[in-house]
């Protein structure tokens, strides 16, 4: 792709989000945009069906005194209310933030005061009550709207409204403003603020990042790096929306291509429903991934002996297939046709109990991975490929391209990008798809954003080919009491491919030797347990068997071996806690905080280095 | 703490294809009274019939006093000291009382000790021996739930397996069950295994007590530290705080700490 200048990021000859949706809506009309489960039924929502809720939504806030520039907050899972909120807001000239519905009322006061919300949309009655809680120190809140208002019929506020009146409204709103909603789509120009996405600050509280429509288009632009996508192809929501990466494969890149997008019913159902929807193209994070792989293993050791050997033998056909597509070269023929018997005999049968048997593409991004991992997807045939990026560049900062793939990188720069790694070895971006700056943050943007090269904070390489090699996070960087840098990340991702390992953390600055805390898989360690007669009776006493020690003590030990010797692991603790999302030393996408694990569980280390 | 009486280990349990008891290991203390909490289907009724016998487990092991007795007949548990009273009472509607109670002594042999039990049974229950010939189907629920007990006791058990004695009892002839059930294990040293849905009873006259989830245990401590957890206090005892509204429908997520 050339060069792009400033000004030519549009889609489909658009330069808004806004006039982007407007113009698929009426090409689409009556075509299936999203699919969402109502009482085990998959119920269809057309194009046209979805642009005139949008509408409605946009036009009720404008009645209800929204004005351009205005920041609304959603609190819910995806769900296709979302999507209307979402659209119909930006579609009005304003601004959309999304909020996790795993955050505290006390986090959903800060980033409603940060952002300024004037319009709060509450998924149900329980993030109701984290608004509700804290709305006294909000003044500047007008109305607050609930998508489900089951529970809520006796329930009168002034300040709270259900989502169908809001429609209403909208309704009412247009037949009085005739033409007034073809007017406040024009309103948005390309370079005005789109969306908040508001990053998790593992220091700090959190920021708001501004994207912009040119952003967001610029990306749209870009959908099909993986595979391309047809009107009918179908896709799974379930990551969370307020997380770019999510929010762009399931609402952007739809607006080119076309595809439907289908709503896990919950993050229990996922496994089912992606079953259900047979995705074109899957998207998901690591912890997903290493899910589905820890399934397919354990299913694999529970198995009859020959069920066992065509597995084996069948992976070892595709791992050879990958070996070749790997080093670029076409596999021979004889090769190719045994794949082809291996994946009608087996790998078709795997494919299909993770429910990506029609998956054209499949992607990987917002955490580091193991690369046996990706070579074991691609051994079953699934083009897996990892991409790179952040918030604060709208999502894709670079991605594994098809024909030349470099296991352990995370691709080149996208098309009509830059990226560069400073003299202190940080990864730089520069192209369209940097942001904004923070909201009301002029200060952390100029940290960020220096002559216009965004600091990603990541640490890394980049080879004469381009391609780039991520170390660690720049503050995540361990020095030893001896002086030896140590990325933990790298660590930390070779222990998570153990099935049994759900996440860890690497510790060791300024000590003397390397630990780690282990967050154990609770499903496949019990198993383990049960099958060796190790009695346990909750997750704090299964953590404390010696036979589970062991057999994390033994998968630690696999990873030391691949380790230069200051670098391997002396000590662990297991975390003796279920943790959820609700956590503070979870992300939202599950991922272990090294900040907070380090604070919360200081005694636990301090006593690993007591007694050395 | 006592001696192990009872001890499970890895038990799994299925009816038919469906895995009831998904690996779970508890112990009971000699003269204790243990207690397992959970919802309907959670796996308690099955974790007391494996335990008696009426039902195999698929895998681990029961051990009473030293003794693997899982597999073993329920015959040949009740003979190691181990009497299950099971949900719904099951007393012997067609026979009198008398006969009922005389059916739970069937593994005896000393005439003396049998009577003497009865005449102890019968001043735990003093309406039984008004009703002694009377048959059992014609008692109340109250009663034949009294006539259940008693009937277990009259083996005269080392461990009693009891399940759900409150189940479609009043609030009054509840009180008055778990007092004797607190009274047996007192007065009479007897060890016993009680599954309740009635948490807020079971967790004031048990001294340790597990909580059972879709055949696990998730939580184990012992009473009086359950009654403090947050988890047990929603989900067991229905105490809930109310919420900025007063009223509050959803259900927190389960942590189980």
């Amino acid at each position: 792709m050339a060069v792009m200048t400033e000004t030519s990021t549009t889609v489909f000859g658009q330069d808004t989000l806004p006039k982007l949706f407007r113009h698929v809506v009426r090409e689409r009309a009556n075509r299936v945009a999203m699919r969402e489960k109502d009482l085990g039924v998959w119920r269809a929502v057309s194009w046209r069906e979805y642009g005139e809720r949008a509408k409605h939504v946009g036009l009720g806030l404008v009645a209800l005194g929204l004005r351009p520039r205005d920041v609304v907050s959603i609190m819910a899972d995806n769900c296709p209310e979302w999507l209307y909120t979402d659209l119909g807001t930006l579609s009005v000239g304003a601004v959309t933030n999304g909020i996790y519905t795993t955050d505290s009322a006390k986090q959903v006061e800060y980033i409603v005061n940060d952002s300024g919300t004037r319009f709060f949309f509450a998924a149900d009655e329980e993030q109701l009550d984290k608004i509700l809680a804290v709305r006294a120190g909000c003044p500047q809140l007008v109305k607050i709207v609930v998508f489900d208002p089951e529970g809520l019929h006796a329930f009168k506020d002034e300040q709270v409204m259900s989502f169908e009146d809001l429609l209403e409204v909208g309704i009412r709103y247009e037949a009085e403003h005739p033409g007034a909603f073809e007017r406040m789509i024009e309103l948005a120009r390309p370079d005005d603020l789109a969306i908040l996405v508001y990053t998790s600050g593992t220091t700090g509280p959190p920021k708001g990042a501004m994207l912009s429509h040119r952003n967001i288009l610029f990306q749209i632009d870009y959908s099909d790096y993986v595979a391309e996508l047809r009107e009918g192809d179908q896709q799974l929501s379930f990551l969370p929306l307020c997380h770019i990466a999510e929010r762009t494969v399931s609402v952007f890149n739809p607006l080119r291509t076309g595809a439907t997008v289908n709503f896990a019913e919950s993050i229990d159902t996922v496994p089912e429903n992606i079953r259900e929807v047979a995705p074109a193209l899957f998207f998901a994070v690591p912890r997903i991934w290493e899910k589905f792989y820890s399934a397919v293993a354990l299913r694999m050791r529970d198995a009859t002996g020959p069920g066992r050997l065509a597995y084996h033998w069948a992976l070892a056909i595709g791992a050879r297939i990958a070996e070749h597509r790997i080093a670029g070269r076409r596999p021979a023929l004889g090769l190719r046709l045994l794949f082809r018997i291996a994946d009608f005999l087996v790998l078709d049968n795997v494919k299909r109990s993770m429910g990506l048997h029609r998956a054209r593409g499949a992607a990987t991004g917002a955490a580091p991975i193991a690369p046996d991992l990706i070579k074991w997807y691609m051994a079953l045939g699934i083009d897996m490929r990892e991409v790179y990026g952040q918030t604060e560049n709208c999502g894709l900062a670079t991605a594994m391209p098809a024909d030349h793939i470099k296991l352990g990188s995370v691709g080149v720069a996208r098309p009509g990008t830059e990226v560069r790694i400073s003299p202190e070895g940080e990864i730089l971006l520069k192209g369209p798809h940097v942001f904004l700056g923070y909201y009301n943050n002029p200060v952390k943007t100029a940290e960020t954003v220096v002559d216009g090269w965004l600091h990603t904070g990541d640490v890394g390489l980049m080879d004469s080919e381009g391609f780039v090699r991520i170390t660690d996070r720049m503050k995540d960087i361990i020095i030893t009491a001896g002086g030896k840098n140590v990325t933990p990340s790298e660590i930390e991702n070779q222990l998570k491919f153990s099935p049994y390992i759900s996440d860890a953390v690497v510790i060791g600055d300024k000590r003397k030797f390397l630990s780690c805390l282990v967050m154990i898989d609770h499903e496949t360690v019990a198993q383990f347990a049960q099958e060796r007669n190790v009695p346990f009776t909750n997750f704090a006493s299964l953590c404390r068997t010696e036979e589970v020690q062991r057999l994390i003590g033994g998968e630690i030990d696999r990873v030391n071996r691949q380790l230069a010797r200051v670098e391997t692991i002396k000590k662990f603790r297991l975390i003796e806690q279920i943790l959820t999302a609700e956590d503070e030393e979870l992300t939202p996408t599950m991922k272990l905080k090294r900040a907070f694990v380090n604070r919360k569980y200081k005694d636990v280390i301090d006593a690993m280095y007591a007694e050395a | 703490m006592a001696e192990t009486l009872l001890a499970v280990s890895n038990l799994e349990t299925y009816y038919g294809p469906i895995m009831a008891i998904r690996g779970v290991s508890f112990d009971v203390p000699e003269r204790a009274v243990v207690t397992i909490l959970g919802a309907n289907g959670a796996g308690k009724s099955t974790i007391l019939k494996t335990v008696s016998g009426v039902m195999d487990p698929q895998k681990g092991t029961v051990t009473f006093a030293g003794r693997e007795i899982q597999g073993m007949d329920p015959d040949k548990v009740t003979r190691l000291g181990i009497s299950h009273v099971p949900e719904g009472r099951e007393v012997f509607p067609f026979l009198s009382v008398r006969e009922n109670l005389m059916m739970g002594a069937f593994t005896r042999t000393d005439a003396g000790g049998v009577a003497e039990d009865l005449e102890l049974v019968y001043s735990y229950f003093p309406i039984l021996r008004s009703r002694a010939e009377q048959r059992a189907g014609s008692l109340s629920g109250g009663e034949q739930q009294m006539l259940a007990i008693s009937r277990a006791l009259m083996a005269r058990p080392r461990m009693m397996l009891l399940d759900e004695p409150s189940l479609g009892l009043s609030p009054r002839l509840v009180k008055e069950i778990f007092e004797i059930i607190t009274r047996i294990n007192r007065e009479r040293g007897i060890t016993v295994l009680l599954v309740e849905q009635n948490a807020n009873m079971a967790l004031h006259i048990a001294d340790y007590g597990y909580v059972l989830e879709v055949g696990r245990i998730v939580m184990d401590d012992t009473c009086a530290r359950l009654l403090e957890k947050e988890d047990i206090k929603e989900f067991y005892l229905g105490m809930k705080e109310s919420g900025v509204r007063g009223t509050r429908r959803w259900k927190r997520k389960k942590t189980w700490r």
